[in-house]
């Protein structure tokens, strides 16, 4: 009987069951899309932040200082210390070597360069553009093209030459290795891509005009083993800069790792702070000085928090909206129905067998309901994701039971009331339609 | 009783008598009127608000000039364009050599207050015995903690380091002095400033531009990776607002639709008997419209004034700062609310008006 009833219910009442469905799907879609795009926006910010460049800075430990003014280096490359190229890569296997997004190792010295307009002083700088690298059995490419990204060139970009020591010494006579100008430099001296410079011995070839906003805009930049091999300083570096991903800075990341409980100390090892990963690059690099760069790792976790604090704000308010839309609908819909209520009980039935009845409905409603929203919301959450940030959101499969007990939580809230109130008046009075 | 007045009573009994009904249609448009208020008073403040969090970036823009010192006629009028969002450091540099080591170091005269605040993220270790601010690198690897004799040429003066910090840039390499003692010993004024905007992406580009053009022999350099960063992190964080925003709006709006339209469709007896007793369709159509024009004009202030502060609960509790309501919106929501329930109420009425009125109360 209670079957039939429900049964009967849907088939005849379609077009108020549809409504009902409507609204719970059309909630449902906006719960499961705000709560995708608010968890994963977090993600995302974060890989805009990149932008900002390297977060971490490794220099030589008994390196001398820099002496540096206005983007122009005043230091020989041969007074200073430099890390051993060929001990990077052990910056991929760190415990936090996922979150590593990449690397930039630099040498630089000022040189004398003779071009077809005269010669000129300027830096020689030695860089990774995107070096494919081995790290065990993974291979990878990094360079600053990836960690640089605000680094713009008119023209190509020069190929990196093979790891070191593979890469066998090229022939100073026919080789003319590619390099950049940066614009500055180019500006001055009427450098054009294509042209050719010399500098010790060698030849080589600018396949583009570099822009960078900073002191590289007046050096020539060229792949490292290039440079390495013209400064003669096989497999050294003086700095890396390295672009991770980590977690806001706490008053818990400002410990001294050495200071504290066994437990406690693996706690902070394994959280993707600056600082641990700054240690954990200090371990497999043990002349090296790893140093947050404070700018960038201080504020992005602030710029960070507060967009990810403003989505879940957001999120929040729509969820609230989108419940009370969905109770109203519901409740809407039963109040129409107090006639059937007051048929009901004058033909016996109980409160509890009435109430059983519409919050079975009420259930399967909000199941369907649920479901379709589900499939709509993430099919939002994946278009704003492509639209916006060019890769997909994903949506945890968690939040379809979130979804659903929401919506059955929802449903409820909004026929519990309606039912009550529509028991409430008699049978008799509501059934000659006075109520 | 004039039409007028039976028309007025007809519209308040039918919302008195059916208390809930009218409370579930008010509530259905106060929601949409509260969640658009809300996203759109965000939305229009949100730039403002997101690009004041990259203050602390430290300098986003540095002006040098190619040779000699900056002049007053210049850091006058850089002053006046960077006048309460901002803060402007003109800095000198010089090498100096410390005399007991010979280690060669870059030595910088600016405001020290200024420079600190310019750079907030800067981890500074206060020591309290000199004056100068020195790079976490120069404490390293000079004699700790002592006074050093730093050589400019024949001019030689001992630096008392005041506080040490760590900035992870080139800076922890170069030691700080008040720029009134640099200036009197190296006799080098500043041809750098440092300067950090706040304001939009385009305002920065707008301002440097505006600089370049009055002083072409100045170069001024937006700090590239900062104002990207900042472009980025704005737009795309405007967009998922906006975005996310329109998907709810929309959402909620359907269902209001939906629920406006089926509690009309619910009325079709009350419909039926104004017919029969004569009424004509303009006449049921208007006292249906009216009805649905007063409850969505009541829904969407109350929305409007419950989104707005919804908007300034979120600035304050996100952003430390209250996001102003935007009394710019209040015409566009009431009336979009008003339009919406008009239509959600009037539509269904045409489907009506093609049943007899008879057919309908013997519940055909």
């Amino acid at each position: 009987m209670f079957l039939r009833l429900l049964f009967e219910s849907f088939r005849r009442q379609k077009r108020r069951k549809s409504v009902a469905l409507l609204a719970i799907a059309l909630g449902m879609s906006i719960a499961t899309a705000m709560i995708a795009v608010g968890t994963d926006i977090g993600d995302k910010i974060s890989q805009e932040l990149r932008s900002l460049g390297a977060n971490l800075v490794i220099t030589p430990i008994d390196d001398t200082l820099d002496v540096n003014i206005g983007g122009v280096n005043l230091k020989p490359a041969s007074e200073g210390a430099s890390i051993p190229e060929s001990d990077l890569v052990k910056i991929k296997g760190i415990f936090w070597g996922h979150n590593i997004k990449g690397y930039a190792p630099f040498l630089s010295n000022e040189e004398t360069f003779s071009g077809k307009n005269g010669s000129f002083k300027a830096d020689l700088i030695g860089t990774y553009f995107a070096q494919t690298l081995k790290y065990g059995k993974e291979q990878f490419s990094t360079g600053v093209r990836t960690v640089n990204p605000w680094w713009t060139v008119e023209g190509q970009w020069p190929q990196d030459y093979a790891e070191w020591p593979m890469w066998p010494t090229p022939d100073i006579a026919t080789a003319t290795p590619d390099v950049l100008a940066g614009g500055k430099l180019a500006a001055t001296f009427h450098i054009a891509t294509g042209d050719q410079i010399e500098v010790g011995g060698w030849r080589l070839r600018i396949s583009g005009i570099l822009s960078t906003g900073g002191a590289e805009d007046q050096a020539i930049v060229a792949p490292l083993h290039i440079a390495q091999t013209i400064l003669g300083l096989p497999n050294a570096v003086q700095r890396v800069t390295v672009s991770a991903l980590t977690k806001p800075e706490d008053a818990f990341a400002r410990k001294d790792p050495d200071k504290l409980s066994p437990a406690m100390r693996d706690r902070w090892y394994c959280s993707p702070y600056a600082n641990s990963i700054a240690y954990q690059i200090r371990e497999v690099l043990p002349n090296a000085r790893v140093e947050q760069v404070r700018q960038v790792e201080q504020n992005q976790g602030k710029v960070l928090s507060r967009v990810s604090g403003l989505m879940l704000l957001l999120t929040l308010a729509a969820l609230l909206a989108a419940a009370l839309a969905v109770s109203a609908a519901m409740a809407a819909t039963i109040l129409e129905r107090r006639q059937e209520v007051g048929l009901m009980k004058s033909l016996g039935a109980s409160n509890m067998a009435v109430a059983a009845l519409f919050l079975t409905e009420a259930g399967f409603l909000a199941v369907a309901g649920g479901l379709a929203g589900f499939v709509a919301g993430t099919f939002l959450a994946h278009r704003i994701g492509h639209s916006i940030f060019g890769s997909s959101i994903i949506v945890h499969p968690v939040v379809l039971a979130v979804v659903i007990v929401a919506a059955l939580l929802v449903t409820f809230l909004g026929s519990a009331g309606a039912v009550r109130k529509a028991m409430r008046f008699d049978p008799a009075v509501v059934l000659r339609g006075d109520a | 009783m004039s039409r007028h007045q039976l028309l007025l009573r007809l519209l308040f009994k039918a919302a008195w008598v059916r208390k809930d009904r009218a409370l579930t249609a008010l509530i259905s448009v106060a929601v949409v009127a509260t969640i658009a208020t809300a996203a759109l008073t965000i939305y229009s403040d949100l730039e403002g608000k997101l690009s004041r969090e990259f203050r602390g970036f430290g300098a986003n823009v540095v002006v040098t000039k190619a040779s000699g010192p900056l002049t007053g006629d210049e850091l006058i009028p850089i002053n006046q364009v960077v006048e309460g969002r901002g803060e402007v450091v003109p800095v000198a540099y010089a090498i100096g050599t410390e005399r007991r080591s010979g280690i060669r170091v870059v030595v910088g005269g600016a405001d020290l207050d200024k420079l600190r605040r310019l750079n907030p993220a800067w981890s500074v270790t206060q020591l309290n015995q000199g004056s100068a601010l020195v790079g976490a690198r120069v404490a390293e690897k000079l004699s700790p903690g002592g006074d050093w004799q730093i050589a400019f040429g024949s001019a030689v003066t001992s630096v008392h380091p005041g506080a040490i910090f760590h900035s992870g840039s080139d800076d922890d390499s170069r030691i700080y002095l008040p720029l009134t003692d640099f200036e009197k010993l190296t006799n080098t004024q500043p041809s750098t400033a440092l300067i950090r905007l706040e304001g939009r992406p385009d305002e920065i580009q707008v301002a440097v531009s505006a600089l370049m053009i009055s002083f072409p022999e100045l170069e001024a350099k937006p700090v590239r990776q900062i104002t990207q960063a900042q472009a980025a992190v704005v737009g795309k964080t405007r967009s998922v607002v906006l975005a996310a925003s329109a998907i709810v709006v929309v959402l909620i709006m359907l269902c209001m639709v939906a629920t406006f339209t089926s509690s009309v469709l619910e009325r079709r007896r009350d419909f039926a008997v104004m017919k029969a007793l004569g009424a004509s369709n303009r006449a049921v159509n208007s006292f249906f419209a009216a009805e649905a024009a007063l409850l969505a004009l009541a829904g969407a202030v109350a929305g409007y004034v419950l989104g707005s502060g919804i908007a300034f609960w979120i600035g304050k509790a996100n952003f430390d700062a209250a996001i102003p309501p935007q009394p710019l919106l209040l015409l566009p929501v009431l009336l979009g609310s008003v339009l919406l329930a008009l239509i959600a109420s009037t539509a269904p009425l045409k489907l009506l008006q093609q049943i007899q009125p008879a057919a309908i109360l013997r519940g055909e």
